[in-house]
């Protein structure tokens, strides 16, 4: 008896603490509880084997870019091998930070090669002319037949200048892809140098003063800076231009003046005027700053959330797992009375002790997760019904009521370890091979079935303990339901 | 409730038969399904596995929201967009009282999906943002998903029949693990069956379902199965009688496990939100089917004729 009220001590610490928990660190909710975006990134490398080291690297950078963008509270983490995934509280629309994230911002200086002039002459007129048709595009929302007509032939036209023919249908995509096309070979007509994005130490952006353009503004390292004269002195008073090339196209072209021919452009800094927008420049400076990334990545899964489904999911969960609750436990005391009651009491105990896991470990919780909570309930019962029966047996054979609690507990044992362990094993390798997604679900089953064999063996065990050391409460009719005879 | 008892021995053949049929059913399904559906497979896999675009999103109206056709909105969206990809293959609906638009569509960008919405809003707007729901998959990431799906169904499946054959010895385990693949291969039937007649289909969620399902119903026949030996040890001259007898004693205790885990699940069909509903009836379903195969078949495999 002694030992036992060690134990009811035990949990009513446990009871006070994970209160104590609960009030001091809320639980972390879910998008799907709180509204949100979230995105998947995928890695993209041709033989599909991504290194843990760049997957490293391509989560700095996206580390970077992410603490730039201004959300607050977004997380970003790896998931398995090749997967990041981004959670962004309270954004609705995911598209500025999918395409800050997706770019792989791979900054590059390029010097044009020899007799290239007609050539680029040429494709930078043809750039002028996309740059048109998108804006005729953008402008005309709802457009006619004509406009379409007139922007198809007019892109057509460009595309026979160029040699170029692309099979997409829909004409926006063209549009771009076209302009891609063009900016590439214009990028072709460079030679690399040495000077990359890694010599960049910030980059900022800035209204122009003569029109309602955006310039991006960069600052080199000291060794980046000295490189950028050295270029800039070799083309000075040519008639050769300095490319600016983001991602393989080249957005921007500049002379250098035959001032700068005994010294180069010094002072570390340059600025990117390529007819940014303020959208655009944002996210150029963004990406900028964060640096390039190591491995192309792709965006395999977009999920938003708006607030207000979010606190309708909580408010359905919470009827759910009340009304859940409520059925069982009348269900509980209807069939074994007292014995119900103490399961009733273990189960509020037992949905405590999860709540207070959750906020210690922390597991975030989710829709699946709350899933888990309320089917793991049913677990938990399960156990305190194959004791309650043994002890029933027990009393019908005529056993003292101490004795058959003793033995209920003690033959019913194998059979709730036997039973958890099934579900464990498939929480682990849910949790192990599953998605975010399921994750939850399998770590709140999981944490659930851990905390059930406590429950179910240890407290319902001491509460009824506890009890029967009142002689009113050891009558055995209170433990057998009515349609019972003894 | 006491006076409840199953003669096993004379039903045995009853079991064994109505078991029999139910797989047969179901078998019949998934090569139904698999031969003669649009999609050509053993069930009719959603856009987790296959990738593409789902948008839920409600309508603000004063009072009742207006009838409207969703054909005549794909229609009015041809007017205002010219992507073929999404026009040909979109699939809308308008629930609750005309209040909620939910659509699906192949695989689309962010831009795509943000250009949908906008025209959705101008034929059936205002829209209520707050309640959106928009997930997009794409299509690499679906295969990925499969593929981790069934990798972990396997695994678990292998894990529980070692812990089984490790714990019974081979004729039990046999029979436990029978049991249980007797209630995935139902199960799955089932939703074999409602792909065909109602196009409902799986998602993640659905595998899980599976797994949850293989852990508690090997759970039930365990502990029906203990029961059989403990009783067999202490009385071995009549086997039959002796397993009925145990059947019958472990019958309220699997009966009121069920109808606990039932009762939980219940509540989520009824309240709970959309993105569990068919995650909660596979499951009920999975109860349903293994608490009857750990009662009823499970211990119809030991008996001796």
């Amino acid at each position: 008896m002694k030992r036992r009220q060690g134990w009811l001590f035990f949990i009513i610490f446990l009871l006070t603490f994970s209160i104590y928990l609960l009030i001091n660190f809320p639980l972390q909710l879910g998008l799907d509880l709180k509204g949100g975006s979230q995105l998947t990134l995928q890695l993209v490398k041709e033989d599909g084997k991504v290194t843990k080291e760049e997957l490293e690297a391509v989560n700095a950078v996206l580390d970077k870019r992410v603490n730039n963008l201004g959300v607050a509270e977004s997380n970003l983490q790896t998931l398995g091998r090749n997967q990041l995934i981004l959670e962004l509280p309270g954004e609705q629309n995911p598209l500025s930070a999918s395409r800050i994230l997706g770019k792989t911002a791979l900054l590059e200086f390029r010097t044009q090669k020899e007799s290239t002039s007609s050539q680029l002459k040429n494709l930078q007129l043809q750039r002028l002319k996309i740059n048109d048709l998108v804006e005729l595009f953008k402008i005309s929302d709802k457009r006619s037949e004509e406009t379409s007509l007139l922007l198809i032939d007019n892109l057509t036209e460009i595309e026979n200048d160029l040699n170029y023919s692309s099979n997409i249908e829909q004409l926006f995509e063209r549009l771009v892809e076209t302009k891609k096309y063009i900016n590439n070979e214009i990028a072709n007509l460079f030679n690399k140098t040495d000077l990359s994005g890694k010599d960049l130490i910030n980059a900022g952006r800035r209204q122009e003063q003569t029109n309602n353009n955006w310039e991006v503004s960069l600052s080199f390292s000291n060794d980046g800076g000295e490189k950028f004269a050295e270029i800039t002195k070799s083309i000075a008073g040519t008639n050769k231009l300095l490319s600016i090339v983001l991602d393989g196209e080249s957005i921007s072209e500049a002379s250098v003046g035959s001032q700068f021919i005994n010294t180069g452009i010094t002072g570390g800094a340059a600025t990117i005027s390529g007819n940014f927008s303020a959208e655009n420049a944002r996210e150029l400076e963004v990406q900028l700053k964060g640096g390039s990334l190591p491995l192309p990545i792709e965006i395999v899964e977009t999920n938003t959330i708006g607030p207000l489904l979010g606190s309708k999911n909580i408010v359905k969960s919470l009827y759910a797992a009340i009304c859940g609750l409520i059925f069982v436990g009348i269900f509980m005391i209807f069939n074994y009375r007292i014995l119900g009651f103490v399961s009733v009491i273990s189960l509020i105990f037992y949905g405590f002790f999860n709540l207070a896991l959750y906020s210690l470990i922390p597991v975030t919780l989710t829709l699946p997760g709350i899933a888990g909570l309320i089917l793991s309930i049913g677990m938990a019962v399960d156990a305190n019904v194959l004791i309650f029966e043994r002890i029933r047996e027990e009393l019908i054979n005529g056993n003292t009521l101490i004795r058959s609690i003793d033995s209920g507990f003690q033959r019913a044992n194998s059979s709730i370890i036997d039973g958890h362990i099934t579900t464990f094993v498939s929480c682990f390798v849910l949790f192990l091979l599953g998605t975010n997604f399921v994750k939850g679900f399998a770590a709140t089953l999981g944490i659930g079935v851990v905390i059930s064999l406590f429950t179910s063996l240890n407290c319902s065990k001491t509460i009824l303990r506890f009890l029967t050391t009142y002689q009113s409460l050891r009558q055995k009719n209170l433990y057998l339901s009515r349609s019972t005879t003894l | 409730m006491t006076s409840l008892s199953f003669n096993l021995i004379k039903n045995k053949n009853k079991i064994f038969g109505f078991s029999t049929f139910l797989i047969l059913l179901s078998l019949i399904g998934i090569i139904y399904s698999t031969f003669n559906t649009s999609y050509k497979k053993p069930i009719n896999l959603g856009m987790d596995f296959i990738g593409g675009n789902e948008l839920r999103i409600d309508r603000i109206c004063k009072e009742e929201c207006e009838i409207i056709s969703p054909d005549l909105v794909i229609e009015q969206l041809r007017t205002f967009s010219n992507n073929k990809n999404v026009l040909n293959n979109i699939k809308l609906q308008i629930q609750n009282n005309n209040s909620l638009i939910s659509i699906r569509t192949p695989y689309l960008t962010i831009e795509e999906s943000n250009d949908l919405i906008s025209n959705v809003d101008k034929i059936l707007g205002p829209l209520n943002y707050e309640s959106k729901n928009s997930r997009i998959i794409g299509p690499k990431l679906g295969k990925k998903l499969l593929k981790n799906c069934a990798t972990s169904l396997l695994v678990s499946l292998f894990a529980i029949s070692l812990y089984i054959s490790i714990r019974f010895d081979k004729k039990y385990a046999l029979f436990a693990l029978l049991a249980l693949f007797h209630d995935l291969v139902i199960v799955f039937g089932i939703f074999s069956w409602l792909g065909v007649l109602l196009s409902i289909e799986v998602n993640s969620l659905f595998a899980v379902s599976l797994l949850t399902i293989a852990g508690y119903s090997v759970n039930d026949t365990v502990v029906i199965f203990d029961r059989i030996r403990e009783n067999l040890k202490q009385n071995s001259d009549n086997y039959n009688k002796t397993i009925q007898i145990s059947v019958n004693e472990s019958f309220r205790r699997t009966f009121f496990t069920s109808i606990t885990t039932l009762m939980p699940l219940l509540t989520l069909i009824i309240f709970g939100s959309y993105s569990l509903f068919w995650f909660s009836v596979s499951l009920s379903l999975g109860i349903l089917i293994g608490s009857y195969s750990s009662i009823l078949l499970a211990p119809s495999f030991l008996i001796k004729d």
